[in-house]
């Protein structure tokens, strides 16, 4: 991926990427120095500069690297996907690589264990579940009861770790006393509000210059 | 890496708990000219952060030297060296260079002798594999 470029500025996000462990400037750091030795062990003469701005998802924070940006021949981005592409889109004639591979938005369920929590679909029916929203949790994304693959509280699409979204559902609600909630049909769920529906774009009025 | 020169030195990180103490009982010592002993609070300090900015500021090599297993005053430090050594071994790995590059070994305040050995046969290595 970085195969030409002779000066190439690895750019880390100081937020989410940072608190994940991921594309933080630590984790800049570590990679600047590999690549600075494997270049160096095969003979090649590329400089290899590093940055983090505090986000990558906001332009203003680009200002303070902006000329480094204009300076390399390639800007290997350690932000998620979307910081990523924002950066793209701020510096439209800079070429903007992915260091990371982004997987999903998800939560600290222990040290070094991150593990995905909402899909961002709108339409949020999470208040219907006891908390716990079945499009993400459920593989399937089942709105209305578990399937077949369900064994032992856990999801035949990986039996030994991922729990049955539904299994945690029913639990939950038992324990809360709403299982009856559950007698309720759940109608088709609005897709058109997810990607089905385009890329989303929210406009708050009120924040609007 | 390149061809270690003859200035090129290795760091040997040594938890102040254990191994830095033994280091104060090893005798002068010309086969162990070249090495840079350097205190560190824990074993446990070590990431591949450290590491790897130590190779590629000149190091030949960085040698770990924690605690016995077991036997950490900060209870988990060295064993969180040997899976950061090992992440960083990994990495070295992926990037085609010699993960042998860094290295983790354990010794208590009172075996300079041991420590020695470690330091010597990592030498060895780093001797053996100048090149590759």
């Amino acid at each position: 991926m970085l195969t030409g470029y002779s000066k190439v500025l690895i750019l880390g996000c100081g937020t989410c990427v940072t608190v994940c462990m991921a594309g933080g400037e630590k984790e800049v750091g570590i990679l600047a120095s590999t690549l600075r030795l494997a270049n160096r062990k095969e003979g090649r003469s590329v400089a290899i500069d590093e940055a983090t701005i505090e986000r990558q998802c906001d332009r203003e924070f680009f200002d303070t690297v902006r000329d480094r940006i204009s300076n390399a021949d390639a800007v290997l981005s350690m932000a998620c996907g979307v910081g990523v592409q924002f950066l793209a889109e701020v510096f439209p004639d800079t070429i903007v690589l992915p260091g990371l591979d982004t997987k999903f938005y998800g939560a600290t369920v222990g040290q070094g264990v991150w593990a995905e929590r909402c899909s961002g679909c709108g339409s949020c029916v999470i208040a219907d579940f006891g908390g716990i929203c079945p499009v993400t949790r459920c593989s399937k994304g089942l709105l209305n009861g578990p399937c077949g693959g369900s064994q032992n509280g856990k999801c035949e699409v990986d039996p030994k770790g991922t729990d049955c979204g539904w299994q945690l559902i029913y639990d939950r609600m038992k324990k809360l006393g709403q299982l009856s909630k559950l007698e309720t049909v759940t109608p088709l769920k609005d897709w058109s509000t997810t990607r089905f529906g385009g890329p989303g774009t929210i406009v708050k009025e009120d924040a609007l210059p | 890496m390149r061809a270690r020169s003859a200035a090129a030195r290795i760091t040997v990180l040594l938890c102040e708990n254990s191994a830095w103490k033994a280091s104060a009982e090893l005798p002068a010592d010309s086969a162990l000219r070249g090495v840079d002993f350097v205190k560190i609070p824990c074993s446990g300090r070590v990431d591949a952060g450290l590491l790897l900015s130590l190779l590629e500021h000149g190091s030949a090599g960085v040698l770990a030297v924690g605690c016995p297993k077991d036997d950490c005053t900060f209870l988990r430090g060295n064993y969180r060296a040997e899976k950061r050594v090992s992440a960083t071994r990994a990495i070295l790995r992926e990037a085609g260079l010699d993960e042998g590059l860094v290295r983790l070994s354990f010794v208590s305040a009172m075996d300079a002798h041991r420590l020695r050995e470690s330091v010597l046969d990592f030498k060895r290595y780093l001797d053996d594999n100048s090149s590759s």
